[in-house]
């Protein structure tokens, strides 16, 4: 998945960070291609700041190494990475124009006054902000500002532009919006970009390729589709999309076909990418959106009853309490005449076989 | 509201008139030169029956007053500037580094707060007959320098305090130097607290007398000190007309500095 | 490598180098004369501590801290008796007032203790203001001496501290949750009952920390009493000055000084037990 065949723009070799006691990041081994899209997706604490800032050496990792374009970066000083980031809370200089703070990394790089005259028009052409150019920051929205980062970032061209759920402090509409920028910004300049975010939309929107973490270290990484029909492992399922998780113990059958024993029947399954053997426990994943209601009982269906029904716009979600009192979550395509399903009733929520996923069962704790 | 002295008509009556009795005790001697200056020049008196400029034309063609209120004046420049170029890379340096024992460095900085000054002043009058230091400005200067620190320190901790250090990071991501970091993004966010530290360390040197008294001889006496020994001495009504401008210097600092406060909360 | 450091964070050569000329300077300036001030009490040709056993069976020196405490002492407590119902009078009012009133306390914080000295000369003095104003109503026969004796170096020593005391005790004023008053006031109680019972020890913290900024201000005291006071009002700082210019004996001087640090010294530790260190600014003016 990692593009081997482009070089490399950030490689990480086993690097490790610890505060005291604090794993804050186990060994971690992470490669870059040059002009991708990599976003680092993980729950709050899951250590994706701790993987930026040593990249942008902010901290020296504990134990690794770091090696961008080639060259072992390892302990070089931040000022000399050829970096750029993005931070959530913008990180403008508030006693500097627009103008200024775009100029400020071309003036680092003593370019001639009117060098860095052009190249900050076509930035903020680029972010079409032109005509703010001899605002103070504070005079600007949320937005805008974070625009001005950004346009400060490519102004200068670095290697890799670090960006710290940069979108964090801005609300939803402007959020989409902003996506779309960096997404268009990223495919017209082909600059290798890192992305933090704790929000699986804005990962699945924007990404190349996603590194799930968790606890430290990397739990999945692949292409959004890869992360989203394919997850590895329950925590990755359960972060990206919403899952029904059934446990149960696998069975093999004397044609190699697997199937998994539950309190709520047994259910055949394709086999798992990763091999289980027959008698462990296991869960099957399927997602709401394989579900559907059914009147009639078919090779994989569980019988229960409406407890809930949501409409999402172009979708409804069912609610479906089983006979064991798990609960599970059907997704349909919203249709207009559409016979509504009706609180308490009876119903069987169905799927294709082949669309149920086994995974080796969440570790304890 | 509440009242935290209960509702009774005689002990809010008391109270306030207390209250106010202080606050003319407080005001009246820091303001009451003002009108004598322009008054009476034989005599000191109040409410000044007559209006005359007499006893500021005494003090500008006094030379030793104008040239004490010149040296006063120099020697508050001098400081202010030797304390800013020594205390302010300091200041970043504790609020950025971490050395082991910082907490002893901070603590000597700010020691000259509390020693009592007139230790301070023998101090340094033993200290500079030795190195004949006595009667110089550069001797008075340094002395003052000491003195200030503590001041300028703690304007300029607490605006690093309030700085922004993800704005450096930034700034070190895109490639600047640390001295470049240091004179383009720490400065100029400092700049407020600096001027208010600035203007704190001029008004203490320029008002300071004790360790001047001690070091001082005739030719580099300050305006303190040449005060301090006309009270003693003659309680000339030149005095009046000296504290007046004083005063007016004073209030107009105060006011200065409390106006850039102000600024600074606002722009939080 | 394992130890972790940030972006932000200086080289340690680097914050050495920043620190050093400011440590020079102080070490120099300040560590230096002190210490030499100790060396000058503990060594007069050989070491001993003649000086202090002199100065403790020293009349001139026992009155002079007699005085200095008595002054001290005095003083802060007029302080204490003024000051309380000012804070008082500041917390009562709304914000905007509050502000209007606290410029009025900071004034004398700014302006000159010389002009403070000669405004209080001026307005106190036997042909003071005051003093004219009583010889006129009584026809030249009454004149009250306010200055150059106890009494002088009290006024311009509260002049001096009642700021602080004021500021100090507004703070545990205002930190006071005004909801027990209302409380205590719900369940009956009267008002007398309420500043005894409830604000009263509430703001006891302020009171002590007041209290003690006030006596470590002025136990170092030297201008207000060599100006406003007469002979018999001399304190320690005064009695430096007098042994290193009247009888040039530097020996006392140091010795007299040393025992006003350490008894300074005292009291900013124990202040710095009540609350933090800071908010002393000029001990000792
Ligand atoms: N400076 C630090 N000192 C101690 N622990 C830290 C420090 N920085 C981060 N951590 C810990 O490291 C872990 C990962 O943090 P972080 O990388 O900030 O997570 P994320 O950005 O994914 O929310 C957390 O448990 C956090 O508490
Ligand atoms: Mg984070």
């Amino acid at each position: 998945m990692t593009a081997s065949s482009t070089p490399a723009m950030v490689e990480l070799q086993g690097v490790a960070k610890r505060y005291g006691e604090v794993n804050a990041l186990h060994r971690v081994d992470l490669s870059i291609a040059k002009g991708e899209f990599v976003t680092l997706l993980g729950p709050s604490g899951s250590g994706k700041t701790t993987l930026l800032n040593l990249i942008a050496g902010m901290i020296t990792p504990s134990s690794g190494r770091i090696v961008i374009d080639g060259r072992d970066a390892t302990t070089l000083p931040t000022n000399r990475r050829g970096l750029g980031m993005v931070f959530q809370n913008y990180a403008l200089m508030p006693h500097m124009t627009v103008f200024e703070n775009i100029a400020f990394p071309l003036e680092v790089r003593r370019l001639s006054k009117a060098e860095i005259k052009r190249k900050v028009g076509e930035a903020l052409e680029l972010i079409q902000l032109g005509h703010v150019a001899n605002r103070k920051p504070r005079e600007l929205s949320g937005g805008q500002q974070q625009r001005i980062s950004l346009a400060r970032c490519i102004v200068y061209n670095p290697a890799l532009i670090l960006m710290d759920e940069p979108l964090g402090a801005l609300d939803k509409k402007l959020r989409e919006q902003m996506q779309l920028e960096i997404k268009r910004l990223h495919a017209e300049l082909g600059i290798t970009m890192l992305y933090v975010t704790h929000d699986q939309d804005e990962a699945l929107t924007m990404s190349d390729r996603i590194v799930l973490m968790n606890g430290g270290r990397i739990e999945q990484q692949g292409t959004p589709d890869t992360l989203y029909f394919r997850p590895e492992t329950v925590f990755s399922a359960e972060f990206i999309g919403s899952s029904n998780l059934i446990p149960g113990t696998v069975e093999i059958g004397a044609d190699g076909a697997y199937a998994l024993n539950t309190a709520l029947g047994r259910f055949a399954a394709p086999a798992p990418e990763r091999a289980i053997k027959a008698g462990e426990r296991a869960v099957l994943l399927v997602r709401p959106e394989n579900m559907a209601l059914a009147d009639a009982a078919t090779p994989a269906s569980v019988a229960g009853h409406i407890e809930d029904s949501i409409l999402l716009g172009g979708v409804v979600r069912h609610f479906v309490r089983c006979a064991d009192g798990s609960s599970l979550i059907i997704q349909e395509l919203n249709q207009p005449g559409r016979s509504g399903a009706h609180r308490g009733e009876a119903v069987r929520a169905a799927w294709q076989p082949q669309h149920g996923r086994l995974l080796p069962p969440a570790p304890a704790g | 509201m509440n009242e935290l002295f209960g509702s009774s008509r005689v002990a809010r009556g008391l109270v306030s008139s207390m209250a106010w009795l202080c606050y003319i005790f407080l005001v009246v001697p820091s303001l009451i030169v003002i009108p004598i200056s322009f008054g009476n020049p034989g005599q000191i008196e109040f409410p000044p029956r007559q209006f005359s400029l007499e006893l500021y034309r005494q003090f500008f063609t006094d030379a030793a007053w104008w040239g004490s209120t010149v040296q006063s004046l120099i020697v508050a420049c001098l400081t202010t500037l030797a304390t800013l170029v020594l205390a302010v890379p300091a200041a970043y340096a504790l609020a950025r580094s971490r050395l082991p024992g910082r907490g002893g460095l901070q603590g000597l900085f700010m020691m000259p707060m509390l020693v009592p000054v007139i230790v301070l002043g023998l101090g340094l009058y033993l200290q500079y007959s030795n190195w004949g230091l006595l009667d110089t400005t550069a001797g008075l200067v340094l002395a003052h320098v000491m003195l200030t620190t503590p001041y300028i320190m703690v304007s300029v901790m607490s605006g690093l305090q309030h700085s922004d250090v993800a704005l450096e990071t930034v700034a070190s991501i895109m490639g600047a130097s640390r001295l470049r970091i240091f004179f383009r993004v720490v400065l100029p966010q400092l700049k407020i607290s600096i001027a208010v530290g600035a203007l704190f360390a001029f008004l203490m040197s320029l008002d300071e007398v004790v360790v001047a008294y001690f070091l001082t001889g005739t030719d580099t006496m300050t305006l303190p000190v040449k005060m301090y020994s006309s009270i003693r001495w003659e309680l000339t009504p030149v005095l009046a007309a000296v504290s007046t401008l004083l005063t007016v210097l004073s209030l107009m600092i105060a006011l200065g500095i409390i106006a850039m406060q102000g600024k600074t909360e606002a722009s939080k | 490598m394992a130890q972790s450091s940030s972006a932000s964070d200086l080289s340690p050569w680097t914050a050495l180098l920043l620190l050093a000329p400011l440590t020079a300077v102080m070490l120099l300036i300040l560590i230096y004369p002190l210490g030499l001030t100790v060396w000058t009490s503990l060594y007069n040709g050989r070491f001993s501590f003649d000086a202090y056993v002199e100065l403790a069976s020293s009349t001139l020196f026992l009155r002079v801290l007699r005085n200095t405490f008595e002054i001290a002492i005095g003083g802060t407590l007029v302080s204490l008796l003024f000051g309380y119902p000012v804070a008082l009078h500041l917390a009562a009012q709304p914000p905007r007032k509050r502000t209007a009133y606290l410029i009025m306390v900071m004034l004398p914080f700014w302006t000159s203790i010389l002009v403070k000295s000669f405004a209080l000369v001026a307005v106190f003095g036997n042909q003071g203001l005051i003093n004219q104003f009583l010889g006129f109503v009584s026809g030249g026969t009454l004149n009250v001496p306010m200055m150059f004796n106890r009494v002088g170096v009290i006024l311009g020593m509260i002049n001096f501290l009642l700021p602080f005391m004021i500021l100090s005790i507004l703070g545990s004023l205002l930190a006071l949750d005004r909801r027990l008053i209302l409380a205590a006031e719900t369940m009956g109680a009267g008002p007398l009952r309420i500043f005894w019972k409830i604000t009263l020890p509430l703001s006891l913290p302020g009171v002590l920390a007041g209290v003690l900024i006030n006596v470590t201000l002025s136990i170092g005291m030297y201008i207000t009493p060599a100006l406003l006071g007469g002979r018999q009002d001399m304190m320690v700082a005064n009695l430096v000055d007098f042994y290193t210019r009247q009888t040039l004996d530097w020996t006392a001087a140091s010795a007299t000084a040393v025992a006003l640090l350490i008894l300074s010294g005292l009291l900013v530790a124990l202040l710095g037990k009540v609350r933090g260190s800071a908010g002393l600014a000029g001990a000792g003016a």
